[in-house]
């Protein structure tokens, strides 16, 4: 279980991050959200799919790493084998919190960075020669090149949460999305069915009027469908990993 | 006489009238205003500004999400707006003895129904489990109050079959906005003063106080129970069926929830009384409780006072102390004809009876989903099509009278005079005395019915039977294939019971459900 705390110096100013990508630390994970502006990234290592977040039933872009749960065919014992790792799983262990904004009106928030406390990635360091992982602090209290790089993920992804929603609007007003299944059959003949991802309905792509495609061409969405549509071509790659997996 | 059939006059706007409106104007499109309007469709709802619509909670069948869907109508939006929750079926009390009996009718069939009838093969364990527990796993997920999808799962989409209860005040004003400014229907707020007729003794128009004479091809009445163009105009009697129905009075209460995350119900409850019984829908705001009897077998003092202790013992003492209580009356039966000349009834104007099984509303679905589809062309083939639609609904009334019935004769209960007289041989419908002989030696089937649109499918008669503990021989012969089919039972039981345990382990209650769509709303795909 995560607990999220507010970052800060005096609290976590020993601690040390183990960026090692490994299942230990939760990173075999089927699917994880992306961002438009990180597609032309993702599209060229993992499929783009779009899912349904169980709380709200709301629709988001995603990566797809594996082909059933707790699986990612790109983690070996080696690390992530791919050239790019994507955003939300290179934010942990922090997430960005909210906080009520005591200069605003009332109610509203601004966003913090938060730090999950139970992440096993976190280490103690024990004295200055600890060299394990990557420092949060520099010496004098500044906040370590590690951790900077680290905000401005965070500061990416809220944006990106931001985009999504326009980006996921704009889809569904057009009826761009549509549920799809996937059998993947392996050459040890055992199957693997993708269920419950959407992904662009291109007859209804085909179909956009001029004013339409302008707007989205306008606004980015247009250059973010396609790379969707497009890296549909790295399924075959996964599959051969899957594949080269088989006993 | 062969004009042909382009305005539509709907005279009533209460649940029934939008319900019909939007049901004909989903299926033909309707002339813009301003266009040459002579030679187009077009529909016309008047209703009178001084009646109010009352405001009951009311239960709806599976249909309602299709003919909601197929009108264009967002599911968030219905929930948000009518007040609406789900419904999964119904859970009767005290029916069979009068003790803490209880059992359930889900709107799912059993497992693989369409191919194994399990019912004979339940007979063997009819100890050890309910029929409707053993065969489907939705009494159980209303039993603990869960709704029958998740907030991931597509509007209209679910995990399992349902329908709604909602605030049928609200309903009708969120009906009437959609059909006049997504289909193009007319609205007009005007008091009918008269009938005017045509030589051939058709209605030519209707004369109102504010718009004067309003001229039709087609009329339908949905002026309720004041019958204005069906009862007032033609005098096409009414036929009782108190002889067989014996319930003819409601009281009706709305009770808050004491806390509003109380939960909310996911199916009607339906608790028998000395003559009559007690319906409680949960909405989302409110619970609608109420009490229907025989006037003929109790009085209002002592309906009042059951209703009350029934509020009392389920909500609070405080409660039933608030509550207000407000009487109908109602003569159980139906028009011995619904379309007549060019006038049609839907909804109160073409019948009511208890709404035990909630079939006041799917009556004015399929109606007019008919009249939707068998528009007449002109006035020739309307004759036509009128026979055939009261062929159909006389049938449907029938149907659904024996369904009804069907409640109390199975009853064991001999407590009062009013369950003995349902169970007289005089009440019951010969029709349905012989299904029940036939019953004693073979379970409903799909061979029962007759039509392909059966009010009631076999399914529901096995729900009711074998949840009133009626009893079905076993075959006098041994059948070819029985072993083959005891085996596919009873793999058949065991994937209920995992499918059970894993629906409850993943729905959302119906209360965090419709708390989500009032927040997220559903997706459409």
């Amino acid at each position: 279980m995560s607990n999220y705390k507010i970052l800060s110096k005096e609290a976590h100013k020993d601690l040390r991050v183990n960026t090692v990508r490994s299942a230990e630390f939760g990173d075999n994970i089927m699917y994880t959200m992306t961002f438009p502006m990180e597609f032309r990234d993702i599209q060229s290592c993992y499929p783009i799919f779009f899912c349904k977040d169980s709380e709200s039933g709301q629709l988001y872009p995603a990566a797809l790493l594996g082909f059933e749960q707790d699986q990612n065919l790109f983690l070996s014992d080696s690390g992530w084998d791919a050239s790019y790792i994507p955003m939300m799983v290179r934010r942990h262990p922090f997430l960005i919190g909210f906080q009520a904004d005591p200069n605003g009106p009332e109610g509203t928030t601004k966003p913090v960075v938060s730090i999950d406390a139970d992440s096993p990635r976190l280490i103690k360091a024990n004295g200055e020669d600890s060299q394990e992982g990557e420092a949060l602090f520099k010496q004098n209290g500044s906040p370590s090149d590690f951790l900077q790089t680290s905000i401005s993920a965070l500061e990416s992804i809220h944006r990106g949460l931001e985009h999504n929603k326009g980006f996921i609007a704009a889809l569904l007003e057009h009826e761009l999305l549509e549920s799809f299944s996937l059998k993947i059959t392996l050459n040890d003949g055992s199957n693997n069915e993708l269920k419950g991802f959407y992904t662009i309905a291109e007859q209804k792509l085909q179909a956009l009027d001029g004013d339409t495609l302008a707007k989205f061409n306008a606004q980015g969405y247009l250059q973010s469908i396609y790379m969707a549509i497009a890296s549909f071509a790295r399924l075959r790659p996964m599959i051969d990993k899957k594949n080269a997996q088989l006993p | 006489m062969n004009h042909k059939i382009n305005r539509v006059i709907i005279v009533g706007g209460g649940t029934a009238g939008w319900l019909s409106a939007g049901i004909i104007a989903a299926e033909h499109c309707i002339a813009s205003a301003g266009s040459d309007t002579a030679d187009c469709f077009q529909l016309t709802l008047v209703e009178s500004p001084d009646i109010p619509t009352i405001g009951v909670g009311e239960g709806t069948w599976p249909s309602m999400r299709s003919t909601l869907q197929k009108m264009g109508i967002s599911e968030t939006d219905f929930f948000r707006e009518c007040s609406a929750s789900f419904k999964q079926g119904t859970l009767f009390k005290g029916w069979r003895t009068g003790e803490n009996d209880i059992y359930t009718h889900p709107f799912t069939a059993p497992q693989s129904y369409s191919d194994v009838n399990l019912a004979p093969h339940w007979q063997t364990a009819r100890e050890q489990i309910n029929f409707a527990q053993a065969v489907s796993p939705q009494s159980a997920l209303f039993a603990d109050k869960l709704a029958p999808k998740q907030i991931s799962t597509p509007e209209y989409a679910f995990n399992v079959n349902y329908g709604y209860h909602l605030d049928a005040a609200k309903f009708a004003e969120f009906l009437r906005k959609h059909c006049v400014e997504k289909l193009g229907v007319t609205h007009i707020k005007a008091n009918v003063t008269a009938v005017n007729s045509a030589d051939n003794g058709d209605i030519a128009s209707i004369a109102t106080d504010s718009h004067g004479n309003i001229e039709g091809d087609l009329f339908i009445d949905c002026s309720g129970s004041k019958a204005l163009l069906i009862g007032d105009h033609f005098a096409i009697p009414l036929s009782s069926k108190s002889d067989v129905l014996f319930n003819n009075s409601a009281l009706a209460a709305q009770i808050p929830y004491t806390d509003e995350n109380d939960p909310i119900e996911s199916c009607t409850l339906s608790t028998a009384q000395s003559a009559g019984w007690i319906w409680e829908i949960g909405l989302p705001t409110r619970r609608g409780i109420g009490h229907v009897y025989s006037s003929d077998h109790n009085t209002e003092e002592r309906a009042s006072e059951e209703l009350l202790s029934y509020i009392a013992s389920t909500v609070s003492e405080q409660a039933a102390a608030a509550a207000t209580l407000r009487k109908v009356q109602f003569s159980p039966g139906h028009r011995a004809k619904f379309w007549h000349k060019n006038c049609v009834a839907i909804g109160m104007s073409a019948g009511f009876i208890e709404p035990l099984e909630a079939s006041a509303l799917v009556l004015v679905e399929l109606s007019a989903a008919m009249i939707a589809e068998q528009l007449p062309a002109n006035r020739g083939v309307m004759d036509l099509v009128a026979k055939r639609f009261n062929d159909k609904f006389l049938y449907r009334w029938d149907r659904i009278i024996e369904f009804l019935k069907l409640h109390y004769i199975l009853s064991q209960r001999r407590d009062t005079e009013y369950w003995r007289d349902n169970c007289e041989a005089s009440s019951i419908p010969e029709h349905l005395q012989d299904l029940l002989a036939l019953w004693r030696h073979q379970s409903p089937w799909h061979r029962d019915s007759h039509n392909v649109d059966e009010m009631f499918p076999s399914a529901s008669f096995q729900y009711v039977l074998y949840g009133m503990d009626f009893e079905t021989l076993t075959s006098q012969t041994q059948r070819r294939s029985e072993q083959a089919e005891r085996l596919q039972a009873g793999s058949l039981f065991q994937e209920n019971a995992a499918r059970t345990r894993q629906l409850q382990a993943s729905l959302p209650t119906n209360r965090e459900l419709i708390n989500k769509i009032h927040t997220f709303g559903f997706q459409k795909i």
